[in-house]
C-alpha cells in the first residue's frame, strides 16, 4: 500500500512494537505516578484552601465590576477637569511615593552592603572554616525567609510607626536574598587572581579587594539593580502595617471604598514601577555591555 | 513534474533566490550545488513552503503549490518530505514519536495531540525504522543518538510521510564518512526503487557528479548551470565556486570514495 | 633588572605624548571612569542621607528600637505555642495549600497566555506588544493588593490568597515562559511543519517538549518562594499562618511570635529541600541529554 515502503511481515514487526511498549510503559508508569500524586495534593490543597468554585462564580461578576466601579467616569468635554478630581490629592500621594522610593533605596543600599560583607564569609572558595561558613549561610537564610513585611511588622513595634522601619525591613531581607546571591557568583570566580596575590603576601582583604571584587563587581550591581525593582514593588504594600510610603494610603482607600482613590493611586504606583523597571533594565543592559563578560 | 516559474525570494532588498525557472520531471535526482549562501536552502524550502516565495509560481502537476493554504498545503508538505542537515528533530522526544511526525497529516489533529497512534501507524513507522537498522532505538530519546542516527531517523520520518518527492538541504553536511554514504545510497535507492523524485542540495561536488542524474549550479541566487553531470567541467565549477573550487573537489574526493552497488536493506520489498 | 626600568623611566616627553597618540583609551579611560564612578558614589551616598534626614533618623532613636528589639528577643524565650498549636499547624497547612494551589493555578493559566505573547508563535506584533504590557501591569501590582481585591469577590479566607497568588503569579509566569519560548531552537518546529504538522502540532512536538524543563524548574523555583510569601498573606485576611503571626506580635504575646517563626522556618526549609531535589533531578536529565 505505502509507496515507498513495505511493512514488516508481523513475525518480525510484534518484538519490535512489543519492545517499543514495553520501554514506555515504564515512562508511563512514571507520568502516571506523577499525575496522581499531583491531583492528590491539588484535591488536598482545595480542601485545606476552602476553595469553592460556586463562590468564584458568583463573585466572578464583583471582580468586574470592581475594575468597573473604580475606574472614575471621564468624559471627553470636562476631561480636563475630571482628571484633576480624579487625582486630587496628586501632591500629596507623589511625596508618599516618593517616600516608598526612598524606603526601596536605601533599604536595598543597606541591605546589599550587608550582603557584601557576608557573601565572602558564605563562600567556599574564599572561607575555608566551616563554622564561620555556617554561621554566614545561616544568618542569610534566616534573613531571606521571611518576607520583608514580617520584619517590618516587629520593626514597627520596637522603632514605632513611620518609614524607618520600613527600610530596615526590607535592608535586612535584601541582605539575605542578596547575599546568597553574591556567593553564588563569588564561588564561580576565577580563583587565579586570587592565589597569585595571597602567594605575594596579600591577607585575606586584600586579595577579596583586587582578586575577587574586580570580576564581580558588575553581577553584583545588576543584581542590586533587579532587586531593587522587586523592593520598590515591596515597599508598596509596607504601609499595610505602618511601616510608611503609599500603602497606608492605599489600605485605606480599599478599606473606606474610595473607589476613585484606589484607582487613582494604582495608577501611580504602576507608572512608577514601569519607570523604575525600564530605568533599571537600561542602566543593566549598559553596565554589563560595556563590562562584556558578565551574564 | 514539477515546475518553477521565475520563482524570487527577497529579504529586505537582498534577493536570495532570483527568478528562477526550472522543470523537474517525475523520479529524477537532482543535485543543487553552489557555494554557501547562492540560495540553495531558500529554494528547497519555498518547494515545501516552509517559506513563501516573493513573486513566481511554484506548480506540481495541476497544481498551484504557491496558492495553498490550511489542510491542503499540510497535505502538500506531506508529500514532498524535507530532510536537513541538522536532522531537525524533537530532541527530548523519543525515536518512534519524531518519525510519527511524518504521519501528522494523516491522522486527526486530536490524537495526535495527546500523543495516541494506530496500530497500522505504528507499524508503518517501525518498519521505517527497521530499513535503516534503527527499529531497536525506537523508545531512545532522539538527542542521545549520533548525528547519523539521527539523520537516519530523519529519513524514517521522511519515507512514512508517503512522499512523491523529498527534498533534501544538505543532509551529510554534518556527517562523517561512512554515514554519509549510508545516506546518499539511501536516497538513492529510495529514487531508483520508488521513481520517487529527489532534489538534493550537496556542498561536494564529487559527492554530486556521483549520485546524481542532473545538476543545477546556483550562485546569487539564479540558476547558472543546469546539465548533466558530465558537463560539469573543471572551468564550470571554479566558476561556480570561485577559488575554492579545487579545494572543495580535493577533501571530498578523500573523504569520500566513489558508491558500490546500492545499498540493499535486508527486507522484502513488496 | 635596573636596565629596562631605567629606560622606562627614561621615556622623553615626546615618546609619552606619542603613546597617549597611540592608545588613547589607556591614557583618558581611567580619569573619566574614576571620576563618574566617585559621581556615582558621592551621589548615592548624599541620596541615602537625605533618606536618613527626611525620616527623621536619630541615632539615638536607633539605638533605643534596638534596645527593645533586644528586650523582645529575650522574651521570645523559649518558643512555646501556648494552647495554640493546632490551630497553627492548621493555619501552616492552609498556607501552603495557598502556595501550591496559586502557583500551579498561574502556571496552567500562564501557559496559554505565554504563547501569545510569545514572538515565535504567535507573530502579531501588537498582539505581541499587549499581552507583554498587560502581564507587566498585573505584575506590577503586590500580591496583597490583589488579595486586597479578592476579598471582595470570594470573601476573606485562603481562596482570596490563592486567587492573589495565582494572579500575580500569572505575570511572573506569563513573561518568563514567553522567553523561554522564544529562546527556544527553531529548527524542530520546522522538521514537523515541513512533515506536514500544523502549527498546533509544532507547539505541541517541537517547542513544548524543549521548554518544560526550564518552565518546571521554574514553576518550582516560585513554589519556593510562594511558601514564603504565603506566610504572610494572611495579614489582609487572605488565610494561612500570616493572621496569627499579626495578631501574637500585636498582642506582644513574643513566645508564641517565636513559636510561629520556627514553624515558617522549618517548613520552609523542608520545602526547599524537597522543591531544590526535584529540580536538580531535572536540570540533570537535561544535562545528561546534551551530554
Ligand atoms: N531568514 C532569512 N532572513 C534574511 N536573509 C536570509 C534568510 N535566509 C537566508 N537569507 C539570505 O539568503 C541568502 C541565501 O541563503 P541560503 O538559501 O541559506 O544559501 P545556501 O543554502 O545556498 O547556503 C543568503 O545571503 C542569506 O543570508
Ligand atoms: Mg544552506
Amino acid at each position: 500500500m505505502a509507496k515507498t515502503l513495505a511493512i514488516l511481515p508481523s513475525a518480525q514487526l510484534a518484538p519490535l512494537a512489543d519492545a517499543y511498549r514495553a520501554a514506555m510503559a515504564v515512562k508511563r508508569r512514571w507520568t502516571i505516578g506523577g499525575l496522581v500524586l499531583l491531583a492528590v495534593f491539588t484535591f488536598l490543597s482545595a480542601w485545606a484552601g476552602q476553595v469553592d468554585l460556586v463562590k468564584f462564580w458568583a463573585g466572578l461578576p464583583r471582580f468586574a465590576s470592581y475594575f468597573h466601579d473604580i475606574v472614575p467616569r471621564l468624559r471627553f468635554e470636562t476631561f480636563a477637569a475630571d482628571m484633576v478630581e480624579w487625582f486630587w490629592n496628586f501632591d500629596g500621594w507623589l511625596a508618599l511615593l516618593w517616600d516608598t522610593l526612598l524606603v526601596a533605596y536605601v533599604g536595598t543600599l543597606a541591605g546589599a552592603l550587608a550582603g557584601f560583607v557576608l557573601c565572602f564569609l558564605a563562600s567556599a572558595n574564599l572561607t575555608k572554616s566551616t563554622p564561620v561558613r555556617f554561621i554566614a549561610r545561616r544568618s542569610l537564610e534566616f534573613c531571606r525567609t521571611f518576607p520583608e513585611i514580617v520584619f517590618a511588622l516587629m520593626f514597627v513595634y520596637a522603632f514605632g510607626f513611620g518609614p524607618m522601619p520600613g527600610v530596615l525591613a526590607i535592608a535586612i531581607h535584601t541582605a539575605g536574598a542578596l547575599g546568597k546571591q553574591f556567593s553564588e557568583v563569588v564561588e564561580n570566580v576565577d580563583m587565579h587572581p586570587v592565589e597569585g596575590l595571597t602567594a605575594s603576601g596579600a591577607n585575606y582583604v586584600e586579595a577579596i579587594r583586587f582578586g575577587v571584587v574586580p570580576q564581580v563587581l558588575s553581577n553584583f550591581v545588576s543584581y542590586s539593580l533587579l532587586r531593587f525593582e522587586i523592593n520598590v514593588r515591596g515597599a508598596t504594600v509596607l504601609g499595610f502595617v505602618g511601616a510608611g510610603g503609599i500603602g497606608k494610603e492605599l489600605i485605606s482607600s480599599i478599606r473606606q471604598f474610595y473607589y476613585a482613590d484606589v484607582s487613582a493611586i494604582l495608577v501611580i504606583i504602576i507608572g512608577t514601577v514601569f519607570l523604575i523597571d525600564w530605568l533599571t533594565e537600561m542602566l543593566r543592559h549598559r553596565l554589563l555591555g560595556i563590562v562584556g563578560d558578565a551574564r | 513534474m514539477l515546475r518553477l516559474e521565475g520563482v524570487t525570494k527577497s529579504f529586505g532588498g537582498n534577493k536570495a533566490v532570483d527568478s528562477v525557472s526550472l522543470v523537474v520531471p517525475t523520479g529524477q535526482m537532482v543535485g543543487v550545488i553552489g557555494r554557501s549562501g547562492a540560495g540553495k536552502s531558500t529554494l528547497l524550502r519555498m518547494i515545501n513552503r516552509l517559506g513563501d516565495p516573493t513573486t513566481g509560481r511554484i506548480l506540481f502537476g495541476d497544481t498551484d503549490v504557491t496558492a495553498l493554504r490550511g489542510r491542503p498545503l499540510r497535505a502538500w508538505r506531506a508529500r514532498c518530505a524535507m530532510i536537513f542537515q541538522q536532522f531537525n528533530l524533537a530532541g527530548r522526544l523519543d525515536v518512534l514519536t519524531n518519525v510519527m511526525m511524518g504521519r501528522l497529516s494523516y491522522v486527526g489533529t486530536l490524537p495526535a495531540l495527546l500523543n495516541l497512534w494506530s496500530e497500522h501507524d505504528r507499524a508503518i513507522a517501525l518498519s521505517s525504522l527497521d530499513q535503516f537498522d534503527m527499529a531497536g532505538l525506537a523508545a531512545q530519546r532522539a538527542d542521545t543518538l549520533s548525528g547519523g542516527q539521527q539523520q537516519r531517523v530523519a529519513i524514517a520520518r521522511a519515507l512514512v510521510q508517503e512522499p512523491d518527492m523529498i527534498l533534501a538541504d544538505e543532509p551529510i553536511a554534518s556527517l562523517d564518512p561512512r554515514n554519509t554514504r549510508m545516506v546518499m545510497d539511501a536516497l538513492q535507492r529510495i529514487n531508483k526503487q520508488f521513481g520517487i523524485t529527489v532534489i538534493c542540495n550537496l556542498h561536494s561536488l564529487d559527492t554530486a557528479r556521483a549520485y546524481c542524474d542532473r545538476l543545477i549550479g546556483m550562485a546569487q541566487g539564479r540558476v547558472v548551470f543546469d546539465d548533466v553531470p558530465q558537463a560539469l567541467t573543471d572551468e564550470v565549477a571554479r566558476g561556480l565556486y570561485g577559488l575554492d573550487a579545487g579545494e572543495i573537489m580535493d577533501t571530498a574526493g578523500t573523504a569520500l570514495p566513489a558508491p558500490a552497488a546500492p545499498y540493499q536493506p535486508s527486507l522484502a520489498v513488496a | 633588572m635596573s636596565k629596562p626600568a631605567g629606560k622606562i623611566r627614561g621615556l622623553g616627553e615626546a615618546d609619552r605624548s606619542e603613546m597617549r597618540r597611540r592608545y588613547p583609551q589607556a591614557f583618558r579611560a581611567p580619569v573619566v571612569e574614576r571620576c563618574l564612578s566617585l559621581a556615582i558614589v558621592v551621589g548615592g551616598a548624599a541620596l541615602a542621607i537625605y533618606t536618613l534626614w527626611r525620616f527623621g533618623f536619630s541615632p539615638a532613636k536607633f539605638v533605643d528600637g534596638l534596645d527593645k528589639l533586644g528586650i523582645v528577643v529575650v522574651l521570645m524565650m523559649p518558643p512555646d505555642p501556648g494552647s495554640q498549636l493546632w490551630h497553627y499547624a492548621s493555619a501552616l497547612a492552609e498556607t501552603l495549600a495557598i502556595a501550591f494551589l496559586g502557583t500551579l493555578g498561574a502556571a496552567i493559566l500562564a501557559l496559554p497566555m505565554s504563547m501569545l505573547a510569545a514572538k515565535n508563535v504567535v507573530a502579531n506584533r501588537i498582539l505581541h506588544f499587549a499581552s507583554r504590557r498587560f502581564l507587566d501591569t498585573i505584575r506590577g501590582v503586590d500580591t496583597l493588593i490583589w488579595a486586597l481585591i479578592w476579598i471582595n469577590v470570594v470573601g476573606l479566607g485562603p481562596f482570596a490568597g490563592i486567587l492573589a497568588i495565582m494572579t500575580s503569579d500569572f505575570g511572573s509566569f506569563g513573561k518568563l515562559f514567553s522567553e523561554a519560548i522564544e529562546a527556544s531552537d527553531r529548527k524542530p518546529v520546522d522538521g514537523v511543519l515541513s512533515a506536514g504538522g500544523s502549527e498546533v502540532h509544532s507547539f505541541r512536538f517541537g517547542i513544548l517538549p524543549q521548554v518544560m524543563p526550564v518552565l518546571m524548574s521554574q514553576v518550582l523555583y516560585y513554589f519556593e518562594s510562594n511558601t514564603r510569601s504565603a506566610t504572610i498573606i494572611g495579614i489582609v485576611g487572605a488565610g494561612g499562618i500570616g493572621l496569627y503571626l499579626a495578631n501574637e506580635i500585636a498582642q506582644a504575646e513574643w513566645q508564641r511570635v517565636a513559636f510561629i517563626i520556627l514553624m515558617i522556618l522549618v517548613t520552609v526549609s523542608v520545602i526547599d529541600w524537597v522543591s531544590s531535589r526535584l529540580r536538580l533531578a531535572m536540570i540533570g536529565r537535561r544535562a545528561g541529554a546534551t551530554a
